[in-house]
């Protein structure tokens, strides 16, 4: 070792409290340093410049199936390819806004041409329409922005989990609280973090607290929507008479499901929001969906089997209905801001279950199941 | 173990099996060398049960599963009761202090009752766990090695042991007695009494805190129990080769004799009655004592702890399991007293703890036990600070160091608060083994905290502790599920 290691030491600060004081000669605040020669030149911020190689070699893993994959899709050959196209659609978009601007100036000027009166209605309107653009814009920027705390919680959690990073858990902690601030159904274990927030605990414990205590009682609810969704899909499907219309359906309840699924855990997307987490969601079963499918292949062949057997439009509903229960449980993954450690993360057959569990005469049977 | 022994805890497993169906019990085995801290870590664990302890990562207790729980009387009505209401008022008021060394068996009964969620266990015992715990002195479970060693092996292990520092400075008087004994000489009860009184006044300097060695059996003759003064133990090794044989009537031949009956009337049925049959295991290690001493000390823990722990019966259960015995099937290994340390060395101290006891993990391991790690203090009598001083922030834990205690040139008399640095631990866990520590870390020890007393009907908090709840999750969480 280079550098001179800190040499253990004590320092007096006082009568211990509850013993009789022996001696009232060293007040309690102002603590005697010990005599001990210390060496001059201890370069000490040992311990902290040394971690670092420690955390890199750990997480590779593991820490890629917890974050989204959304990065990899965003990223990369994508940009330099679409610089064109993006050239194209920005300034064609920037000249409609200018058109629509001047087309409107024309017109409110054209209005107070006619009469005042009519010219301050039409100039009130085109006001309140800016406004209403206004907040629209700001509420989509404040849904993206949302839907990036949750994932920064989440690499803050993966890294508190994979490299035993405790400042990492406490930062994931700190936005957890900050999100979920002012929501009735978490305020009790909001509390219950705030009381453990002092206590000595690894940095994983950390986040299983705050998963067991807080987001982990959203999961039931996360569970319903994508049950709903997934059994509305089903049985619409199998009930709409023309095929055109099943699909802009299926595509509308997916999107809702997302939507549903990002607010519950406080994500609050707007449109624009919800298709950002649409392609994150995409991505992300693009990545787990292969395994997925492996092992949930029984499940799906035995249902659409069952269900196709009963009727043709059924056995398509089937199909729709575990499609949206994989975007679900995709979507889960994405939104959910902490990973699944004390909580076990439901599976494609619990949904199925659940969604046969609607009719008394197929619950037996999914129980069985 | 021979066929009778495991028939012995075959048929007592199944006996467990139709008890556990009526009334389901865990039995914990609270395994440590002495003064590692078990007496502790069972006053405190059932402390913090018993009188609501914040223990938040204990799930079933953190989510208000846990009904309520309660102690009962023991298994073994032979065994006395282990003293909690004793050891619990020790550790209150102006003079409190920590529970004296244990000095014979006891047992304790701790039952749980829970809202159990399960068709089938609301039906049979309605949600009620009983945990039963031994406590007894550490030197004894030093003796289950003895069970696979004969005579000479042990012999020649001692002997050869105690000729390397610094255990040779210590064994001076009993060396030069053991050079006059000729093991082929007729037995004398004279020689042989002489032999055990300074083996073991040699045990006893091998184990005080200068050098803190931990392998040091047999453990009857440091703590006796009942035995004080019995037959049982008038024996010590002789100058042997391991495979030796004694002549009818020889030193060597009544010296074997005493050590195979020690071992067949007290470590056999210590292990046979209170350990064959364990469900979940904490190995209670104290480490920083060791480091304090130095890396002898450290490896002879690691040693000492390896040896007794390839005595348990370790691995997953099965069907099969239940019938021919039950293993342990989660085996906590704790380095205890983490409150003398900063929590940011906490990491540190597993790291070290793991390397100590490597070949005991490795082991339960690839049996199929889940192993986990962890720096624990049942009681945690320490705060943390940071102290800034000369342009250098140090990480510092306060409490009140026990009368007698000394770092540098200070020493405390048992009543004043103080600020302690102890040193850092390594990042590299191997330099605790090589020697290059001295004198970089030293550990103090901590009164117990001083816990308010409150009105009487109003119950008192529990204690403080560090990870306690972490280990109770892992020990037993999973019954509560």
């Amino acid at each position: 070792m280079s550098d001179e290691p800190r040499r253990p030491k004590a320092l007096r600060i006082g009568p211990a409290p509850g013993a009789a004081p022996v001696s009232p000669a060293a007040p309690p605040d102002e603590p005697k340093a010990k005599p001990e020669p210390r060496p001059a030149a201890a370069k000490s911020r040992r311990p902290r410049a040394m971690a670092a190689p420690e955390i890199v070699m750990e997480p590779d893993e593991p820490e890629a199936s917890l974050v989204p994959a959304e990065p990899t899709i965003s990223a990369g050959s994508l940009s330099t390819t679409m610089r064109w196209g993006s050239l194209l659609v920005s300034t064609g978009f920037s000249l409609m806004v200018l058109w629509f601007t001047l087309s409107v100036s024309q017109f409110i000027e054209a209005l107070f041409a006619r009469s005042a009166a009519l010219g301050w209605v039409g100039a009130a309107l085109a006001a309140l329409f800016g406004l209403a653009v206004a907040a629209i814009i700001g509420r989509e920027i404040y849904g993206l922005i949302r839907l990036n705390a949750l994932g920064s919680i989440q690499e803050d959690a993966a890294r508190a989990i994979t490299a035993n990073d405790g400042k990492a858990a406490a930062e994931a902690v700190q936005h957890l609280k900050r999100l979920y601030r002012g929501r009735g159904d978490l305020s009790a274990g909001l509390a219950a973090l705030d009381r453990h927030a002092a206590d000595i605990m690894d940095p994983a414990d950390r986040i299983r607290l705050a998963e067991r205590d807080v987001v982990g009682k959203l999961d039931e609810a996360a569970n319903r929507i994508i049950t709903r969704a997934a059994r509305r899909v089903t049985l619409t499907t199998a009930l709409l008479p023309t095929p055109a219309l099943d699909i802009l359906f299926v595509a509308g309840q997916n999107l809702r499901m997302l939507n549903e699924l990002a607010t519950l855990y406080g994500g609050r997307p707007g449109t624009l929001g919800t298709f950002r987490l649409a392609r994150m969601v995409v991505g992300h079963l693009a990545v787990t969906g292969g395994i997925a499918l492996t092992d949930s292949l029984t499940q799906h062949v035995l249902g659409r089997g069952l269900l196709g057997r009963l009727s043709a439009r059924f056995g398509e509903g089937a199909v729709n209905g575990i499609m949206t229960a994989r975007i679900g449980l995709a979507a889960l993954d994405v939104c959910r801001p902490l990973p699944w450690l004390s909580h076990q993360k439901p599976g494609l057959t619990d949904v199925l279950q659940r969604i046969v569990d609607f009719s008394p005469a197929e619950a037996a049977d999914g129980k069985q199941g | 173990m021979g066929v009778l022994d495991e028939t012995r805890v075959a048929l007592g497993g199944i006996g467990d099996l139709f008890s556990g169906l009526v009334s389901p019990g865990v039995r914990l085995g609270v395994t440590g060398l002495s003064r590692a801290g078990k007496t502790v870590f069972i006053t405190a664990l059932v402390h913090n049960l018993l009188s609501g302890g914040r223990l938040p990562l204990f799930n079933a207790y953190a989510q208000g599963r846990i009904v309520r729980a309660y102690l009962e009387p023991q298994l073994h009505d032979e065994l006395p009761r282990f003293a909690y209401e004793e050891h619990v008022q020790s550790l209150h008021g102006d003079n409190r202090r920590w529970p004296e060394s244990t000095r014979r068996l006891s047992e304790l009964r701790l039952t749980i009752e829970y809202a159990a969620r399960g068709v089938i266990a609301r039906n049979t015992h309605g949600g009620s766990l009983h945990i039963d715990i031994v406590d007894y002195p550490g030197e004894w479970l030093l003796d289950l090695p003895l069970m696979t060693m004969t005579f000479e092996d042990w012999s020649h292990r001692t002997v050869s042991q105690s000729r390397i520092a610094p255990r040779a400075a210590l064994a001076g008087e009993w060396h030069e007695h053991l050079a006059s004994l000729d093991p082929n000489a007729p037995a004398s009860e004279l020689a042989a009494q002489e032999a055990a009184r300074l083996f073991t006044a040699y045990l006893a300097r091998c184990r005080t805190d200068a050098v803190s060695m931990s392998s040091l059996p047999p453990g009857r003759f440091l703590m006796p129990g009942d035995l004080d003064g019995s037959p049982l133990l008038t024996f010590a090794p002789l100058d042997v080769t391991p495979h030796a044989s004694a002549p009818r009537g020889s030193l060597h031949a009544m010296m074997r004799r005493r050590y195979d009956s020690y071992v067949a009337h007290v470590v056999k049925p210590f292990f046979y009655g209170h350990f064959a049959r364990l469900d979940r295991q904490i190995v209670l290690a104290d480490v920083l004592t060791a480091l304090n001493a130095g890396p002898s000390a450290v490896a002879d823990l690691s040693a000492a702890l390896t040896a007794v722990l390839a005595c348990f019966r370790q691995g997953e259960n099965t069907w099969a399991s239940s019938l021919l015995g039950r293993k342990i099937d989660r085996i906590l290994f704790a380095a205890t007293k983490a409150d003398l340390l900063h929590h940011t060395s906490h990491d540190r101290l597993e790291a070290i703890l793991r390397l100590i006891v490597e070949g005991a993990v490795n082991r339960a391991e690839y049996s199929g036990a889940a192993v986990d790690v962890a720096a624990i203090a049942a009681i945690r009598a320490t705060r943390e600070a940071t102290v800034k001083q000369g342009g250098e922030t140090l990480p510092c834990i306060v409490g009140v160091p026990q009368a007698g205690e000394t770092i540098g040139d200070e020493t405390f008399d048992g009543r004043t608060e103080a600020a302690i640095f102890p040193g850092d631990l390594p990042e590299d866990p191997a330099r605790a083994l090589d020697g290059s520590l001295a004198g970089a870390i030293r550990f103090v020890r901590f009164r117990p905290p001083l816990i308010e007393a409150k009105p009487p009907l109003v119950q008192s908090p529990s204690f403080p502790h560090i990870r306690l709840d972490r280990t109770i999750e892992f020990l037993f969480g999973d019954k509560f599920r």
